[in-house]
């Protein structure tokens, strides 16, 4: 069976979709990521997976329960870590596990027990008693993660588990996540509007815009579609279309975009394409101001079946979801 | 950049958040000082009139008519000519303030030439009330004296108090300190803790767990009630310590604490259903200024409602505070009288019931989700 399976899953907030007929399924022990610029639509399928949210329609199951019908037992199979830290910063690590223990049922014995472990593992041992107010952002995230594991969730939501912290912070995260999901065999369900995050961390990718899937698959298969290759980025002066054309002709590479006299292929083994280049742009007259090699991010998957960056925030109907659902939270 | 020029900029981003959001500063800059220009000038320290006063006039003759008719002149008083037993059974119900009782040998003893007293019987629990009282039966007494060529002095008014001792300002006060102390706990621990929870989100943490929704609900509303009736017991030990009396000593202070108990689920109630409409804390400033502040000062908390002018006695009336702060005067200077309490508590448990069951509802329907 598997972990999550959606059908058509479905979200309007009056009259605008946020979410639209998304179809998807997630396996036991993946690290699967929603992928997709803000409002896209990933914290609401959160909210919906997560019982938080009614679907307008579609279905969806964890484990096996559905979660309009069967929503109690869902409650009791997932843990959520939602964008906004919810620890309440007055009490202290001890007594936030605690009480989120106590809310699914444990006996205060049993999570006693289990409270050196957890916070061993995202080395929090030493400041149990501490209030979690004069923590960090990232040692509340670490507080955070664990918290969810205290009643065993055969998956784990977290949305946007790294937004608002430091390079080297996301990388610790990173690396807890794994080892959540390594050592403890939990399914991760992530939302993020970071490639690398995405790229890192999940064995899937589900890519969103708009709340419409456009591609489900691995991060390598995912970047092998966009042309097999490395990406060449170049400045050129001169006839610059005319040495675009013969690039296509002569080397065997895709053309993806042209901007006045910067040009953007893709080659097969970048690196060797680079002699051929500079051979035909001396053939042609063209010089080459600046040239650079790198391999395909899912950034540039993206901008492939979008035609915009992810980061470019300026997604109309973007703020305006935000607002709605802010009103309809109310 | 100048000094002056830094002073503007910071000036000019207040005033633009200020005009930009329209509702708070109509609100701040006209309802508050038209609110509080009527409230402090109309309700506090007007004299007290239309005061119901019970006469038993046991001496029917024309002398005592015309001692009545003394009595009626001007507002102060609304006088109810009635029998002993009505006079008493009308005080305990709260009808009348006190009872003057005028003997059989009224008219005797005045054509004797002798003195002659008539027994002012008063519910002091209202000190401006019982000497409003006292000064208008004393003066009309002079002038009935005066009007049929009496000496002075052949008429004595015989003060008889009911409960004991000469009630205090502080003892009239104390009971509305206490009850507003749990309609503001009440706040706090309602509507804002409501909206200090979403704002952080840590509702989320409670929505996303297996808890029933009931649970969540009226786990916060019980931990908010103790909370209320906590810093209503001590608001009532303060006002002990400075020397006000609760008469029936422990079961009087436990039947406060069980009217703490009632009104603090009313408030809470209320405050809830309030959190559930409102976002933000500035929002929840100007409703407690616009609602709280009212409800406090025409509570009779302060001042009695009998020196309000009549058209503002209806806010106090409808207001569920004037029946909390008076059942709580009620059980402090009075003592347990079931007759006495009995509107008062019915009416503020028929609030609380009302207000839990609205409270409860917004809040279930503001969660959201999957029930």
């Amino acid at each position: 069976m598997k972990i999550i399976e959606t059908h058509e899953l479905t979200k309007e907030f009056n009259g605008l979709v946020a979410v639209d007929k998304v179809t998807f399924s997630v396996e036991r022990g993946e690290i699967f990521g929603f992928l997709g610029p803000n409002g896209a639509g990933k914290t609401t399928t959160i909210k919906m997976l997560t019982t938080l949210l009614l679907p307008t329609s579609g279905t969806a199951y964890i484990s096996g329960f559905d979660v309009v019908r069967e929503a109690a037992q869902v409650r009791r199979r997932i843990g959520l870590v939602p964008q906004r830290i919810v620890l309440e910063g007055d009490l202290t690590a001890r007594e936030n596990l605690l009480f989120h223990g106590m809310l699914y049922g444990l006996s205060r014995r049993d999570i006693e027990a289990k409270i050196p472990e957890l916070l061993e593992l995202v080395g929090l041992k030493e400041r149990a008693d501490s209030k979690v107010r004069t923590f960090s952002g990232g040692m509340k995230r670490r507080l955070e993660l664990v918290k969810v594991l205290l009643h065993e969730p055969e998956v784990i939501f977290l949305d946007e588990p790294t937004v608002g912290l430091d390079p080297q912070t996301r990388r610790k995260i990173w690396e807890y996540i794994q080892i959540l999901n390594r050592e403890r065999g939990v399914t991760i369900f992530l939302t993020t509007h970071y490639m690398e995050e995405a790229d890192y961390l999940c064995n899937r990718i589900c890519i969103i815009d708009h709340g419409k899937i456009l591609d489900i698959d691995t991060p390598q298969r995912l970047k092998d579609k966009i042309g097999e290759g490395d990406i060449i980025e170049m400045e050129v002066s001169g006839k610059g279309e005319k040495f675009a054309q013969a690039l296509e002709k002569e080397c065997g590479c895709q053309i993806k975009k042209m901007e006045e006299n910067r040009i953007t292929i893709t080659a097969r083994r970048g690196e060797y394409a680079l002699k051929e280049i500079f051979f035909l742009a001396d053939k042609l007259g063209v010089e080459v101001t600046s040239i650079s090699v790198r391999e395909p991010t899912l950034e540039d998957v993206f901008i492939h079946y979008t035609g915009r960056g992810i980061r470019e925030e300026l997604v109309p109907g973007s703020g305006m979801m935000k607002y709605l659902t802010r009103r309809l939270k109310q | 950049m100048s000094f002056l020029r830094e002073l503007y900029v910071v000036f000019w981003k207040e005033m633009l958040l200020w005009i930009n959001n329209p509702m708070l500063p109509v609100v701040r800059a006209l309802v508050f000082p038209m609110m509080w220009i009527v409230i402090f000038g109309s309700a506090f320290g007007g004299e007290v009139n239309h005061i119901p006063l019970a006469v038993v006039l046991s001496d029917t003759s024309e002398l005592s008519i015309e001692y009545l008719n003394a009595l009626n002149i001007g507002t102060t008083l609304d006088i109810k000519n009635t029998n002993l037993a009505t006079a008493q059974k009308m005080l305990k119900n709260r009808k009348v303030y006190g009872i003057l009782y005028i003997p059989e040998d009224f008219s005797k003893k005045l054509a004797a030439g002798e003195k002659v007293s008539v027994v002012l019987s008063l519910d002091e629990t209202t000190p401006q009330i019982s000497s409003a009282i006292v000064a208008h039966v004393t003066s009309a007494t002079q002038s009935f004296s005066k009007n049929i060529a009496l000496a002075e002095n052949r008429v004595v008014v015989e003060k008889n108090t009911l409960f004991g001792r000469g009630i205090e300002y502080l003892d009239y006060l104390a009971p509305g300190v206490v009850m507003m102390t749990i309609l503001f706990s009440a706040l706090f621990s309602g509507g804002l803790n409501l909206i200090i929870d979403r704002e952080f989100g840590t509702l989320t943490m409670l929505m996303v767990s297996p808890v029933s929704r009931d649970a969540i609900i009226l786990g916060k509303i019980f931990a908010g009630v103790l909370q209320s009736i906590t810093s209503g017991v001590v608001a009532l030990a303060v006002a002990m310590l400075m020397g006000v009396h609760l008469k029936s000593g422990a079961a009087g202070f436990l039947l406060m604490v069980l009217l703490m108990f009632i009104a603090g689920f009313g408030f809470i109630g209320m405050s809830t259903a309030i959190g559930t409409r409102i976002s933000e804390l500035e929002q929840l400033m100007v409703v407690m200024m616009v609602l709280l502040m009212p409800m406090w000062f025409l509570s009779g908390g302060f001042y009695p409602i009998e020196s309000m002018p009549d058209w503002m006695r209806p806010l106090a009336i409808v207001n569920p505070m004037t029946y909390a702060t008076d059942a709580a005067r009620s059980i402090m200077i009075r003592g347990i009288i079931w007759e006495t309490l009995a509107l008062d508590l019915v009416v503020i448990t028929t609030f609380a019931v009302a207000m839990f069951l609205i409270g409860s509802y917004s809040f279930k329907k503001t969660l959201g989700g999957v029930k």
